[in-house]
């Protein structure tokens, strides 16, 4: 057979590059003996730049997703039922990280007050949460292999919502002032066990019985924590059981921060040293063990990963819906969904998006508060019919 | 030039039973692929190629038997060992994130690289290879999801190539190529020198290309040899239920079945 289309010699040199084993770490060596780095001339087409543009891309997005967090975060200090102009509260942050070195202090002492003691830890718990359902969410997407997943799929939400009401339902005080949020991270690991239990029943824990246990255990604790709240003698357990089911950050305090920040920081470091492997997901369980994942195994670590991440978030700020479902999605649109990259970037993202909605949700009928998880999914929700619509049409016109 | 290049290994499997429930995939099956020789595995639909293929690939644990890859039991070795000896090329892959062709073809690269190791100029060298030997670099920051059926099957064997392993497995590779890309494939596989079993379709292609056939049937071994050894017209017969023609092609001689 002869193939006028490429010469023979061409294709016998490209497969040498790709039979030829790894370069020794001895750089001199290595260039001494491998004629592939000297390629530059024979294969015509973009290569080179392809890394380098791809880099470029992902800095500039990056640098304006930080831009974007900075300024919503001094939003945040900003705006709230006492209005600090915003070289005040510069000045008042930078007083207080150099422990009272810098400026001098010719502001009204409850400005401190409010920005030290109250906005602070409220714009860094909502980045935290945020950040954390952002990855979570993103990591969840590729262990379903399902991009309209969201870590409420696990029904790890609704079990904390779940454990939290019953703790206010049976006025359970066991520990003190974090018996609340004790009994919501238990209640999340409660679910988070069955739903395991139930996906792994007669065999292979597969994408989809994940999926259908975390969905029907997510029905039952909802309709459980309905039935202790209706059948409940106190008039008032409604509205405080609102703040499980909606989310908000309004019992922020610096106290409540160090589970949720150390959290994040470890999870994160897991999900990046791993985004190789969760790359390997997103192309099948048959393509990812072709590959060398141990897929099961793979898929059981990160699901117990982003289970923990989820039940930290929602015990310290209830269940907030859609940052973990619509921020991997934007993220990816762009930097591309290769986890090396999309996963720093969705916790950056999805820290503004819920600083931001807090924001929403502390101004909009002030000096009330809207639960953040009506933000979220008011701005949340259209965006998602959206994204399902445009799918739909990528793919029927894909195909 | 100087370096070495990576040799093939030998593939044995050895008595290998697969059930799926109650169902026999593979029954009690032994063959051996010398090193750098390809072997094509033919047989009906459902006869248990696919299944077979996946014990060698890690994908399917057989019930009984073993495989071998250069004498190393791959069921007993992690993945990440049988990932960098093994590359399979599957019929497709799911595409519901967007990545791009790019993206699939370096995963290959996944299990030579040590935790939080960067991509290296060398993995970058072996992607680009690949992605000009299969002609795809025009192609290569499209969404996978937007090619078609045969652009994809390329991107797959690009991705196995980057694996450099020294057996690779494919599984009807040809299925949505034109009958060039087929010729041009097959062609690629036998002069690779890589140790090649490929689950195939069209009889004479791969009694043209390959240097030993296995035909199954009902997950069984029904013959295995040289093309014109397992080509019969009694086996074809059997195997197929059709009436075969046995002929020989005019210029090369290798065995040709024709619907009789």
């Amino acid at each position: 057979m002869t193939h006028r289309d490429d010469s023979a010699a061409d294709r016998a040199a490209l497969l040498a590059i790709l039979r030829r084993p790894p370069p020794s770490r001895d750089r001199a060596a290595d260039l001494a003996q491998n004629p592939c780095r000297d390629r530059s001339h024979r294969f015509p087409g973009p290569r080179a730049g392809t890394g380098a543009a791809a880099r470029a891309r992902f800095l500039l997005v990056t640098g304006a997703i930080i831009t974007l967090l900075l300024a919503v975060a001094l939003a945040g200090l900003m705006v709230g039922s006492v209005r600090i102009p915003a070289t005040e509260a510069l000045r008042i942050v930078g007083h207080w990280l150099s422990g009272g070195g810098l400026g001098t202090p010719d502001w009204r002492p409850a400005y401190e007050i409010i920005i030290t003691q109250t906005r602070i830890p409220r714009v860094i718990l909502a980045a935290v949460v945020g950040a954390s359902l952002g990855v979570a969410g993103m990591v969840i997407q590729a262990i379903v292999r399902n991009p309209l997943a969201g870590p409420s799929i696990l029904g790890v939400s609704s079990g904390a919502a779940t454990g939290a009401v019953v703790v206010m339902r049976f006025g359970l005080v066991v520990l003190g002032a974090f018996t609340l949020h004790v009994a919501a991270f238990l209640g999340g690991l409660a679910a988070l066990t069955l739903v395991f239990w139930i996906a792994r029943t007669g065999g292979q824990m597969t994408p989809t019985r994940l999926v259908l246990a975390g969905v029907a255990m997510g029905a039952v604790l909802g309709a459980l924590t309905s039935l202790l709240v209706l059948t409940s003698p106190d008039p008032q357990l409604a509205a405080r059981v609102l703040f499980w089911t909606l989310g908000g950050f309004g019992s922020a305090q610096w106290k409540l921060l160090p589970v949720p920040v150390i959290a994040l920081a470890l999870g994160l470091c897991v999900m990046l040293a791993q985004a190789r492997r969760l790359n390997l997901l997103m192309a099948g369980d048959e393509s990812a063990v072709a590959l060398g994942l141990d897929v099961e195994r793979f898929r059981r670590s990160m699901f117990l990963l982003t289970a923990a991440l989820t039940g930290i978030t929602v015990a310290v700020s209830g269940v907030i819906g859609f940052v973990g479902l619509i921020m991997p999605h934007i993220v990816r649109l762009l930097v591309g969904a290769d986890h090396r990259r999309a996963l720093p970037a969705v916790a950056l993202a999805s820290a503004a998006f819920t600083i931001a909605a807090d924001l929403v949700a502390r101004s909009i009928i002030a000096p009330l508060e809207l639960p953040v998880g009506i933000v979220t999914a008011l701005v949340g929700g259209p965006f998602f019919i959206w994204l399902l619509r445009r799918d739909a049409r990528a793919l029927g016109a894909a195909r | 030039m100087s370096a070495p290049l990576i040799p093939p290994a030998r593939l044995d499997i050895e008595g290998v039973s697969l059930r799926a429930g109650d169902t026999e995939l593979v029954r009690d099956i032994s063959l051996q692929v010398a090193p750098g020789q390809m072997l094509g595995l033919l047989g009906p639909n459902g006869a248990g190629k696919s299944s077979l293929l996946r014990t060698v690939y890690r994908m399917s644990r057989p019930h009984t038997g073993r495989v071998l890859v250069n004498g190393q039991d791959v069921w007993r070795r992690p993945a990440g060992w049988v990932a960098r000896h093994v590359g399979a090329v599957l019929q497709d892959m799911p595409a519901e994130f967007p990545l791009t062709v790019r993206d699939v073809v370096a995963m290959g690269r996944s299990a030579h690289k040590a935790l939080l190791e960067p991509d290296l100029p060398h993995d970058a060298a072996l992607i680009d290879a690949a992605l000009a030997l299969q002609r795809l670099g025009p192609l290569q920051h499209r969404p996978f999801r937007t090619l078609s059926g045969g652009e994809r099957q390329r991107v797959l064997l690009a991705r196995a190539l980057v694996q450099q392993p020294q057996v690779l497995v494919l599984d009807e590779p040809t299925n949505h190529l034109d009958l060039r890309h087929q010729i041009s494939l097959l062609q690629f596989l036998k002069d690779s020198g890589i140790t090649v079993i490929a689950a195939l379709h069209d009889l004479n292609l791969a009694a043209m290309y390959c240097d030993r056939l296995c035909l199954m049937d009902q997950g069984r071994l029904v013959a295995e040899g040289r093309p014109e050894e397992v080509l019969t017209a009694g086996r074809i017969r059997a195997v197929y239920g059709i009436e075969p023609l046995i002929a020989r092609h005019p210029k090369t001689g290798s065995v040709w079945v024709l619907p009789g």
